[in-house]
């Protein structure tokens, strides 16, 4: 390579680092706004829940749209993390980070539990063997009342303890901001940790086993274990999501993990755009609080909101990612590519 | 005056009139904030409560009350905690109510407990049979409804001593309302000294109970049986323990008893199933007080149908605050006041008068109701 | 325990199956032939039982013809869902967003049925659906023999037309190698369009006859889907054969787990079986090989 073109190939990275940096002082910027936009409790309440769905679809998102595996059970993973940490507080007296950080882990270990079982499961296979758990832990939870209470509830759940860093106000996780910068901080933290793993080489290997894993094993890459690692991580992010959802409601029933929760997951994931990692945040968004504007309309909200679920898979099946990166060719502001 | 000034004149006398009436509108009326499930399969509470509610609306509106009219906006909190949540803050945000009713589902009712408690709103809820919602002693939050406590103690005192049974088999489903009351049932059961020989919970998606009631046809002689569901799979499970031969309907010996919702109309789609029932139901169509016949001849007029208990629990709630209205309520610290003051009110589905943790105690409320061999229902006097 | 009860539960159990096979069998010809998923499957049986209640009711007509009725009804609705999505989506190579999509148009027939038809069950009585055959201390309700009978019927039809008819055959030349089947003359999106069709005809047949049995709401479809994918998966994706012996496993399953256990454990007995089968034989029970090129 000539000095002029290695030096170009240089700036056009360096470029890329800046304007990347760059968009994510403009994240972290509109996120601590939007509390300040939004005074009122509902739409706090609303944006919470935006930051938690984002997290299941990222974690989600990692499993099917980077490692290829077909996962339709991800409600399991929200609803272990969700019981996990609320029964360890709840019956054991565990401090709240304490019980996070061992309810992550469990639903780690639990995505790789199942992972291992169907390692050699390929496809829809694969789809309902996920489906399978997911069943079967709602009905563990609903059934095994002695532990979870099962549908007569688990109430008065807390948020986690006030922070008291010295120098700072004591932040009390009862406000409804102070929550939702908690929780949308996690997500960023796990957006960019995710963002990391994918631009890395375990990056490359997951797609090459996603897009072909015979020829991957030729390559001497091993298909299963990184199978069970990807599983690993997205549900231990899916665990994480849950122990938010239950400070953030303060109530937990079984219900709240039927499967049905699983497959709105996998519709945020691919009406955002499955394989990039903002795609999950855009659909996660839109899909939240879509219903929530649609109050207005009344009865047919639901089938204002089936219809546009099906009209964006039939339209744009990269989802809203690809949607974005039209838009963004079309204006002529094509970048590098995220 | 020319043409023109004379209109201009009449023009802004009118507006100034219009806008005089609507300023007066505005100032004098009580906003009710309906939590509601509108959307899922707990939608079948929720579009008969809104039946019950608007019939109470035409009726008071037509004079109003000391002054005030009433209006209600809807939100939908889909018999869950989560969207209970949500629809209660974007009611209180955005409608700012001075009173609150609803939900139908305990846990729902329980979630939101928390979020009127803050915002200073009463709650007044007639469906939640939980007794967490009250036991605990909440200053907002009000219940007419008799408790799961309530009716499960009175139910299987009356099961012993009225229909002298010692044996017992308790079905229910699987939700907080049918565990809860069963639960109460089979503790009062065994400290009175009958014997539950086997309690069978079923999900909300069991939709043949043909081996249910086989196995209950196993289980011996048995006296009672306590049935906790709601209307579609108690259709279900009555029809089929009568193929079974289990119930006095299909020539066995055992008799349904249950509470929970079951509406009027309910024989006549069960048929001789349905024979000899004893339940208790929160609203009795056969009652002669003058405020529940008028209420029946008002819904038939209007729904051109029979009125269900969600139809009078709802009627209830508005009526409730009709009157706490009456006695000077205006805002939310002064209706929550005055519900708490509440001495002589007689509604449809019985009277109130709230214990110091604010749930109705009068046990007029439960009333006991036999499915006659005609199919007719007769209400047995027993509270 | 008397033996009675272990044969009546036997009975009850065969019964259940049958009511299963029904739904499953559209799903599995679907996913045979298609290799797609259709959650709205469901939907189409419940929206069955619905036009047959209603053209009962409506019309006067007698509970045969609008069995009849519930199958056109099905039948126009899997012809519309295959023209407007899942032929577009087809071109585009991609197994999920089929899935999605049919998500998104249960969620739209599940509200717009509510919307119509509201959320107070229905109470759909048929002439057989209160006449209990007894023998021997058996019993069985005439609503459910027929509910067997026409289940097998169903199944051995279908079963003698993927055989030995010719568009069966071309079915399953479609269903093993598409582009081949292409190239010997048959037109693939054709026949998917036919597959489409009698699946949906079967749910709207199977919602004819269910109705009577089950909560007649618009969710009630929701209560069978699960159940219905396993038994699909269990009995082998696409084989008829194999999903009348799941169905009957299932069925068999769920009396006896009420029997013996508790029925809130069904689900867990149904769907632990399920991944067992998974493990051992991933292909179901009977299966047709499937060769997976490199």
């Amino acid at each position: 390579m000539s000095d002029t073109a290695a030096s170009q190939s240089a700036a056009v990275r360096r470029s890329a680092v800046l304007s990347r940096r760059v968009r994510l002082l403009l994240a972290v910027l509109a996120i601590a706004a939007l509390p300040l936009i939004f005074k009122d409790s509902y739409w706090r309440t609303n944006l919470t829940l935006c930051a938690i769905n984002v997290l299941l679809a990222l974690g989600l998102d990692f499993i099917l749209g980077y490692a290829g595996q077909l996962n339709l059970g991800h409600s399991a993973f929200y609803g272990l993390g969700a019981y996990v940490s609320t029964l360890l507080i709840v019956k054991l007296g565990i401090p709240f980070w304490v019980a996070f950080i061992v309810a992550i882990a469990f639903s780690g270990l639990a995505g790789m539990f199942l992972s291992l079982f169907a390692v050699r499961l390929r496809g829809h296979y694969l789809a309902i063997a996920s489906l399978g758990f997911a069943v079967i832990t709602y009905q563990i939870l609903l059934n095994w009342i002695s532990l979870t209470q099962g549908p007569l509830g688990l109430y008065g759940i807390a948020p986690p303890p006030s922070l008291s860093i010295p120098g700072l106000p004591v932040i009390d996780f009862h406000n409804a901001a102070a929550f939702f910068y908690l929780v949308a901080a996690f997500t960023l933290l796990v957006y960019l940790l995710l963002d990391r793993l994918v631009r890395s080489p375990i990056g490359e290997t997951l797609t090459a086993i996603r897009e072909d894993e015979m020829s991957a094993a030729s390559l001497g890459i091993n298909g299963p274990a990184w199978k069970v690692f990807a599983f690993g991580v997205g549900a231990a992010v899916g665990g994480a999501a849950g122990c938010f959802y239950a400070s953030f409601v303060g109530t937990l029933v079984p219900d709240a993990f039927f499967v049905t929760e699983a497959f709105s997951i996998l519709a945020m994931v691919i009406v955002g755009g499955m394989g990039t990692l903002i795609g999950p945040v855009f659909g996660a968004v839109l899909l939240t609080l879509l219903p929530e504007v649609l109050r207005g309309i009344g009865d047919l909200r639901l089938v204002v909101y089936g219809a546009t679920l099906t009209f964006v898979v039939l339209f744009i099946p990269g989802g809203l990612a690809q949607a974005a990166r039209i838009v963004r060719e079309k204006l002529g502001l094509g970048g590098p590519a995220s | 005056m020319t043409t023109t000034i004379r209109a201009l004149f009449l023009g802004v006398a009118a507006i100034g009139l219009i806008t005089a009436c609507a300023a007066q509108a505005q100032d004098k009326t009580i906003k009710i904030g309906a939590l509601f499930p509108i959307s899922g399969p707990g939608s079948y509470f929720g579009a008969q409560d809104k039946q019950g509610v608007e019939l109470a609306l035409e009726q008071l509106n037509k004079t109003g009350v000391n002054g005030y009219k009433f209006a209600v906006h809807y939100e939908d909190s889909s018999c869950g905690p989560l969207p209970a949540t949500q629809a209660a803050k974007r009611l209180l945000d955005q409608f700012k109510p001075d009173v609150i009713i609803g939900e139908e589902c305990s846990d729902a009712t329980l979630a939101i407990m928390p979020i009127v408690d803050q915002a200073k709103v009463p709650l007044l809820n007639a469906g939640s049979s939980s007794i967490k919602i009250t036991e605990p002693g909440n200053h907002w939050t009000f219940r007419i409804m008799p408790n799961e406590v309530m009716q499960g103690i009175n139910l299987a005192d009356n099961a012993y001593k009225r229909l002298n049974a010692r044996t017992a088999v308790l079905l229910f489903e699987n939700t907080n309302a049918g565990i809860g009351n069963a639960q109460v049932f089979k503790e009062t059961f065994t400290k009175a000294g009958g014997k539950v020989l086997a309690e069978i919970g079923f999900g909300r998606d069991v939709n043949d109970f043909t081996s249910i009631a086989t196995r209950v046809a196993g289980l011996g002689k048995i006296d009672v049986i306590p049935t906790y569901t709601l209307e579609g799979q108690g259709l279900k499970i009555t029809q089929a323990l009568a193929q079974a031969g289990v119930t006095k309907g299909g020539g066995g010996g055992a008799i349904q008893i249950g509470t929970i919702w079951l509406p009027f109309g309910f024989e006549q789609k069960a048929g001789k199933a349905a024979l000899g029932y004893v339940r208790i139901v929160q609203f009795d169509p056969t009652d002669t007080r003058d405020v529940a016949k008028n209420f029946t001849a008002a819904f038939k007029a209007k729904y051109n149908a029979e009125p269900t208990h969600l139809n009078a629990h709802a009627y209830d709630q508005i009526m409730l605050i009709a009157d706490v209205v009456k006695r000077g309520g205006k805002d939310a610290q002064s209706i929550r006041d005055g519900l708490a003051a509440t001495k002589t009110f007689s509604g449809v589905t019985g009277s109130v008068e709230f214990d110091s943790h604010n749930q109705n105690d009068k046990m007029d409320t439960v009333h006991y109701m036999e499915t006659k061999p005609d199919m007719s229902w007769t209400s047995l006097k027993w509270n | 325990m008397t033996t009675t009860i272990v044969l009546q539960q036997a009975i009850n159990g065969v019964v259940l199956g049958s009511l299963y096979v029904l739904v499953a069998l559209g799903l599995t010809l679907i996913y045979g032939v298609l290799v797609q998923i259709n959650f709205a499957h469901a939907d189409f049986v419940t929206l069955g039982a619905f036009a047959a209640y209603f053209f009962m009711h409506l019309s006067g007509a007698d509970y045969i013809a609008s069995i009849g009725v519930a199958c056109a009804v099905g039948a126009a609705l899997g012809w519309m869902i295959n023209a407007s999505i899942f032929a577009p989506l087809r071109r585009k190579g991609n197994e999920l967003l089929p899935l999605i999509a049919t998500i998104g148009v249960s969620v739209m027939l599940q509200n717009l049925m509510l919307a119509w038809f509201g959320p107070i069950p229905y109470a759909f009585e048929t002439p057989y659906s209160n006449q209990v055959f007894r023998f021997a201390g058996i019993f069985m309700t005439e609503q459910n023999a027929i509910i067997i009978t026409f289940s097998a019927v169903t199944v051995a039809l279908l079963y003698a037309f993927m055989k030995f008819t010719f568009l069966g055959k071309a079915l399953r030349a479609v269903s093993q190698d598409r582009e081949t089947a292409g190239l010997m003359g048959i037109n693939p999106n054709q026949l998917i369009m036919l597959t489409f069709v009698i699946s949906s005809a079967l749910a709207g047949m199977a919602g004819a006859m269910l109705g009577p049995v089950m909560v007649l709401t618009p969710f009630a479809g929701t209560s069978v889907i699960v159940k219905a994918f396993a038994i699909v998966i269990i009995g082998g994706f696409g084989n008829v054969e194999g999903t009348i012996i799941a169905g009957l496993i299932v069925g068999l399953i769920e009396s006896y787990t009420t029997q013996f256990l508790d029925p809130g454990l069904i689900d867990i007995v149904v769907f632990a079986l399920l991944l067992l089968m998974l493990v051992i034989k991933p292909t179901g029970l009977i299966s047709e090989r499937r060769e997976e090129n490199v």
